[in-house]
């Protein structure tokens, strides 16, 4: 459920060259969300990458490509107005 | 009990693979059974380790899961990254596959493997694996957890680090369905150290079981067998090496034999210690399942009960057989 803010799970993906997030809407929010993508060195401390926030309603799909991310991805998602009530689903695709 | 021929001259065909295998630098640190039904070098990728799934229902819904097993997470290829020496890599290569709980007592994460049978008699699998809590970098943290307390030798990350287990979930025949479990568990709650092998005595519940109103388990339940009184210890405690911190990375063993023409145990290995688990009982389900004829699946999980990530790699697996 997206109701405060919250970040994914530490994710390794060294071995990936391409990566892009998906957030699919289960449910339709009546307010807003950004998202933003953050990096790594370690796991353990998080840093906002280069690639600017993304923000938009609470339906449908937002999707986000991220290049040159290092070995570690979350994606931190933070409500922004409204009311955020939804259940969403993450997904992180990758390739080599 | 099953015997499981190990000499190498036992015919020419036996004496050909060993030469063969001894040959292959992946291969010759394996013991396989003569059938290799799975090498899986997590170097070329996640060879169908996958998030355990719980069941929904025709709509997708996932309201219609089970809320303990909802989240088990999905493995990451890890070229086990560290604070303070970077990338460490696997045991071959770089990449190794990781289970990785969330920061949650009693959340579990899983990899599941699913085959089919095409045959019966022994089963085998074998791994190098290597379990971790998450490190710590934090001047504010406790320099001690449960049993261990920090003095240049003792860490404590190594209370943290709860149980990792490895399991079939196996049909066949008409629908008997029966799991085998062995887990290490290494420390409980508290962060007393504990270092036993357990196995269930109950089959694990089912999706079905919830759909029927039998069981309704909350979130981070011991998904295996809920009911700790419902595990058994075997032998004696066996020290693992965890080497100190949690940013060193020593791959232990694990050799483990089921029988699926008998339904039973054979013997599980770790390291130096082999241990006969042909007494050890297989817990059957009393009512048969559909939709499962020779089901084949291993699965690994890790589970965390300090609340601490835990982490449990796997370098390379190998599942063989003998039919």
């Amino acid at each position: 459920m997206v109701e405060d803010e919250f970040a994914t799970e530490p994710f390794e993906v060294a071995w990936a060259g391409e990566a892009r997030w998906f957030l699919q809407f289960l449910s339709e929010g009546a307010g807003e969300v950004s998202v933003r993508t953050q990096v790594s060195a370690d796991g353990l401390v998080w840093v906002d990458h280069e690639s600017p926030a993304l923000s938009g309603p609470m339906r449908g799909v937002m999707t986000v490509p991220v290049s040159d991310f290092g070995h570690w991805l979350r994606l931190v998602v933070t409500p922004s107005s409204g009311d955020p009530s939804s259940l969403a689903r993450v997904y992180l695709a990758l390739k080599e | 009990m099953p015997t499981i021929d190990r000499s190498p001259d036992h015919d020419l065909a036996s004496t050909l693979r060993t030469a063969l295998r001894s040959a292959d630098p992946q291969l010759s640190k394996f013991d396989p059974l003569p059938r290799i039904l799975a090498h899986d070098d997590f170097n070329s990728g996640l060879h169908g380790w996958v998030e355990l799934g719980g069941n929904y229902n025709g709509k997708g819904e996932y309201s219609s899961l089970d809320r303990h097993f909802r989240d088990f997470r999905p493995p990451q290829l890890s070229s086990c990254d560290f604070f303070d020496v970077g990338t460490h890599g696997a045991m071959s290569g770089t990449y190794a596959l990781k289970l990785a709980t969330r920061p949650y007592p009693g959340h579990t994460a899983t990899g599941i493997r699913r085959l089919t049978m095409s045959g019966r008699g022994l089963l085998q699998i074998e791994a190098y694996l290597a379990y971790k809590a998450e490190a710590v970098v934090d001047p504010a943290a406790e320099n001690g957890f449960g049993d261990m307390a920090w003095d240049g030798n003792s860490h404590p990350s190594e209370a943290q680090f709860g149980a990792f287990t490895v399991a079939t979930d196996l049909c066949g025949d008409d629908g008997i369905r029966y799991h085998t479990v062995a887990r290490y568990q290494n420390a409980d709650e508290n962060g007393n150290m504990l270092r036993q092998w357990k196995y269930p005595t109950v089959p694990e519940p089912t999706p079905r079981e919830h759909y029927e109103g039998k069981v309704d388990l909350p979130y981070a339940a011991d998904f295996t067998a809920p009911d700790p009184d419902d595990w058994q210890v075997y032998g004696e405690p066996q020290e693992l090496c965890m080497n100190e911190v949690p940013t060193k990375v020593n791959w232990h063993y694990l050799r483990w034999v089921i029988d699926t023409r008998t339904r039973r145990n054979v013997e599980l290995q770790l390291n130096d210690r082999l241990m006969d688990w042909s007494d050890v009982p297989v817990p059957i389900y009393e009512e048969r399942y559909g939709s499962l004829e020779n089901l084949l699946n291993f699965y690994f999980s890790v589970r965390s009960l300090s609340g601490q990530r835990n982490f449990l790699y796997l370098d390379s697996v190998v599942i063989s057989a003998d039919w």
